[in-house]
């Protein structure tokens, strides 16, 4: 079911201040997808969630979910969460401790007034689904935190609705943990052919789970789109900065040239993936993944092209599977991951490229 | 999906939550405050006919009694050393269990909580029959041995200390356990690792550490053996030993006339005593959460092996628990099936019979004592749980600055000495048409321990996350459905133990009751003091016996019901 949200806002008053939780805010979640809200805290994601399930009220505008409108304020209409049909998963799981684990599964069955043979067998059959066949007379209470969070999956998914909604449901396990149950949930959803609407604002999450991604910040969407898109070819700062770890140069656009944008920058003259929207002497930073700075082993080394730059090696630090260095071209210090073959000693004048296509102008 | 609502809805509505709040404040806030406004007016009074007619001479009269500084002398004796006997003997049953390997670690949630089984008059009436000087069972018994006169006096100011300690043991043993468990081994593990022993580290770190939360029992016990009024009465009056409460009483219920005025007078120090220590306390756990450091990653602490000294401290254990819990129990019921004391023997069983409970049963007065414990037990705290389900549920999920105050003043209660209440609250009903009526115990017990019903029932609210009602909304349960699948199934733990704190509480209830009860309006406690100050042992032992069975019977009760309901609401 696609979910069409229209100039959503909603305030929240704080310490005497109004904080715009969502301000005006226009998204449109395509159906069977894997949706992902990302953004720091108080971004409003997680009040953008509550929303769309109907757990808050939004102050003005609209939400529509599968072509009925759940909440309008200018129509005066409100549709409750229990009337929505949707699933979620709680970051605390919110599993009831009185009720056993097929007990807090079968209750949105129940709540549906479902025959009690059919609920019998929609239950083991959900539960079959998250491997936890054997615990459904177990207290719910006494489970690991990686099986209450199946619970809590199984009992949003037990009513087989068309939209699942979750609420950094992996912020409480282990990292180990959380890696597996990232990976088993994408197959998962995948599987389904559901809705799923995921906020975190852990980034590897995000970009390993989702088919498209909005980041937001301040109650508004920066940017929406698949994951490469967001990391490698973002078009604004905050969200290549926030993707991941990114080497940002200020400069200045220059000229556009054919193929490229070119920044005069602090560094010099970088040439950049094409950006015909910015205008000549606008401000703007340059983007750069420390991954796709290729640090030549010796100074000699860069083939000719553009991009060349030199500078001093102030720091290696082996991190595992590769080098950091940091290195300092003018008072400019650019993180870069270096081959761990690479011959290189701290101190050292080294000469690095980049391909224009790795180089973002961004403008603030 | 079809159904749309009304905004109104989900609106949040200060309107009626902030409707309840004020509410509840005002009748929580009259429960507490009044008692206390009507002490500092009553202290300033002629008389209870000629109140409002301001005088200083209750408090010249209340003040220059050349006996007072003697009473104030023994209750500084009498609550600092129970304080102390009661912290000791904690601290060391919370550090065996909390971080040795001694065994039978179930006795000591036993000890944490024998104050509900047995009233703390029938323990001070059992020692009494031990050890009181011309009949106890322990000196008759050393009197056959050979020896002459009474070898152990209960009468006296170390019987009152030590009996009082064993009385206040588990309020230290609840405050030190958790204190103890939460404590952080790593701090101690450092200390040894510098190359302390275990007992300099025991007193250089681990007790240093715990220091706040040592003194807050040791506060909170003489905060509590100031109110207590049983020890003073039956173990201290025989042998003229006065503190506060006890005079009190003997202003109020003794001699000629009763004199309320100077009661009041006398009271109004109690009463600020208490309220200055509960300030302290406060202060020191607040500090203390600060101090004592919990650690989150669910450290167990280490435990030391107590080697050749397990058994030894367990029999130590052992006996604490057989003194406490079995020993007045057996005493009662053996003085209970006797003419009058001996030390057992086959002679004694040859006089055995149930001649005193038929007494205590034929007698009107011990039967309408009877009746009335019961009626306020089941009735006040059935209204006593219902009061605290709002209040808790305001303090808990509202949480607004109103929502604090009521808080405050929830708990205010518990700093207050029982006999100084009874006597604000005289004060009280002597105005109205309650006075002399069971409305007017029922009034004071409520108001009296209310803060037992609200703790459980917050614990309860605070265990209510707010995504358990939640998820119970979006998995397509309406809010009746949310209440009765979720809400009221996790709350029913919380009502059924409140529900058993005030109804044990009321049904042995002596320290209020001494002061509000009157012909007609007898409860089973003041009807055993009573007994005590005539010396009918035996009658007293059979009513002190139906005491406890009717309280573990209520326990018993609520607990059943309480069972019952949980298991039909899972559905």
């Amino acid at each position: 079911m696609e979910i069409r949200i229209t100039r959503l806002s909603k305030d929240f008053a704080s310490e005497g201040k109004r904080i715009h939780a969502l301000a005006k805010v226009d998204l449109t979640i395509p159906a069977n997808q894997i949706f992902t809200l990302l953004g720091p805290s108080g971004c409003g994601k997680t009040t953008l969630l509550r929303c769309i399930v109907g757990l808050e009220a939004p102050d003005e505008g609209e939400i529509t979910i599968g072509g009925e409108v759940v909440w309008s304020g200018a129509r005066g209409v409100f549709v409750p969460p229990e009337k929505r049909g949707l699933g979620m998963v709680f970051q605390t799981y919110a599993i009831w401790p009185h009720m056993t684990v097929f007990e807090n599964v079968a209750y949105p069955l129940q709540a549906r007034k479902r025959p009690r043979e059919e609920i019998r067998r929609m239950v083991m059959r959900t539960l079959e689904r998250v491997q936890l066949v054997g615990f459904e007379n177990r207290p719910a209470t006494k489970l690991s935190g990686g099986q209450q969070q199946r619970v809590a999956l199984a009992r949003a998914l037990a009513a087989e609705p068309k939209v699942i909604l979750f609420d950094e449901p992996l912020s409480n396990l282990d990292a180990k943990l959380r890696e597996e149950t990232r990976k088993e949930l994408r197959r998962f959803l995948t599987e389904l052919k559901i809705t799923a609407v995921y906020v975190t604002h852990d980034r590897v999450e995000a970009l390993s789970l989702s088919d498209a991604i909005a980041v937001m910040k301040d109650g508004r969407i920066v940017e929406i789109g698949d994951p490469h898109k967001i990391y490698f070819d973002s078009d604004h700062r905050f969200v290549a900065d926030f993707i991941g770890r990114a080497n940002l140069i200020d400069g200045r656009v220059a000229a556009q040239e054919g193929a490229h944008t070119r920044v005069d920058s602090v560094i010099g003259p970088i040439a950049c993936q094409l950006r015909p929207q910015l205008v000549a002497g606008s401000p703007v930073a340059v983007c750069i993944r420390p991954e796709f700075i290729r640090v030549a082993a010796r100074a000699q080394d860069t083939e000719g092209g553009a991009n060349r730059f030199r500078g001093r090696l102030e720091s290696l630090v082996f991190v595992g599977e590769a080098y950091e260095g940091e290195i300092r071209v003018g008072d400019q210090r650019l993180i870069a991951r270096i081959h761990p073959a690479a011959a290189l000693v701290e101190g050292v004048e080294v000469e690095f490229a980049v391909e224009p296509e790795h180089c973002l102008a961004l403008s603030h | 999906m079809s159904r749309a609502f009304t905004l109104s809805r989900i609106r949040p509505r200060p309107g009626p939550q902030g409707g309840l709040t004020w509410a509840l404040i005002i009748l929580v806030g009259f429960l507490t405050v009044c008692p206390v406004v009507m002490l500092v007016l009553g202290s300033f009074s002629t008389g209870l006919e000629a109140f409002g007619s301001l005088t200083l001479a209750k408090y010249i009269e209340a003040y220059t009694d050349p006996a007072l500084a003697a009473i104030i002398l023994n209750t500084v004796v009498f609550t600092v050393g129970s304080a102390a006997v009661a912290t000791v003997l904690a601290l060391f049953l919370a550090f065996l269990n909390t971080r040795t390997n001694i065994p039978f670690k179930s006795l000591f949630g036993i000890i944490s909580i024998i104050p509900m089984m047995i009233p703390h008059i029938l323990f001070c009436v059992s020692w009494a029959l031990l050890l009181n000087p011309s009949n106890g069972l322990f000196n008759l018994l050393l009197r056959e041995l050979g020896l002459s006169g009474a070898a152990v006096n209960i009468y006296s100011m170390p019987g009152m200390i030590l009996v009082e300690g064993l009385l206040d043991l588990p309020i230290a043993y609840l405050i030190l356990a958790p204190a103890m468990s939460a404590f952080d081994v790593s701090l101690e593990e450092s200390s040894k690792v510098c190359g302390a022993s275990n007992l300099r580290t025991l007193a250089r770190v681990t007790l240093p550490v715990l220091r706040p939360a040592i003194l807050a029992a040791f506060i909170l016990v003489i905060v509590r053996s100031l109110a207590s009024f049983a020890v003073p009465a039956v173990l201290g009056m025989p042998g003229r030993i006065y503190v506060l409460a006890s005079h009190i009483y003997r202003i109020i219920a003794t001699g000629f006339a009763a004199d309320y005025g100077q009661a009041a007078a006398v009271g109004m120090s109690a009463l600020s005593a208490s309220i200055v220590l509960i300030v302290i306390y406060r202060r020191l756990t607040a500090a203390g959460e600060k101090f004592v450091t919990v650690t989150s990653r669910g450290y167990r602490p280490a435990v030391i092996d107590l080697k050749g000294a397990r058994l030894p401290l367990c029999g130590c254990v052992g006996l604490i628990s057989f003194v406490l819990i079995v020993l007045p129990v057996a005493v009662l019921f053996y003085v209970s099936l006797l003419p009058y004391s001996m030390v057992p023997s086959a002679k004694a069983l040859g006089f055995m019979s149930w001649k005193n409970w038929l007494s205590v049963i034929r007698d009107p007065v011990s039967f309408l004592a009877l009746k009335n414990s019961v009626v306020l037990g089941i009735g006040g705290a059935s209204l006593g749980v219902v009061l605290s389900i709002f209040v808790a549920y305001i303090i808990v999920k509202v949480r607004t600055r109103a929502a604090g105050v009521l808080e405050s003043l929830s708990f205010l209660s518990f700093s207050f000495p029982g006999i100084v209440i009874g006597v604000g609250f005289m004060w009280f009903f002597v105005l109205t048409p309650l006075y002399a009526t069971i409305w007017a115990l029922l009034i004071g017990y409520i108001a009296t321990y209310l803060p037992y019903g609200i703790r459980p029932l917050t614990s309860a609210f605070v265990q209510i996350h707010s995504h358990l009602e939640e998820s119970s909304r979006v998995c397509g349960a309406g809010t009746l459905l949310t209440l009765r699948r979720v809400v009221i199934p996790l709350l029913v733990p919380g009502i059924v133990s409140g529900w058993i704190l005030m109804a044990t509480m009321f049904v042995r209830e002596l320290t209020l009751s001494v002061v509000l009860s009157r012909p007609g309006t007898e409860v089973i406690a003041v009807q055993i003091l009573r007994y005590a100050e005539d010396g009918l042992w035996g009658r007293l032992s059979a009513l002190g016996i139906i005491m406890i069975i009717i309280s573990t019977a209520l326990v018993a009760v609520a607990s059943f019901i309480g069972r019952k309901f949980a298991l039909t609401e899972r559905g």
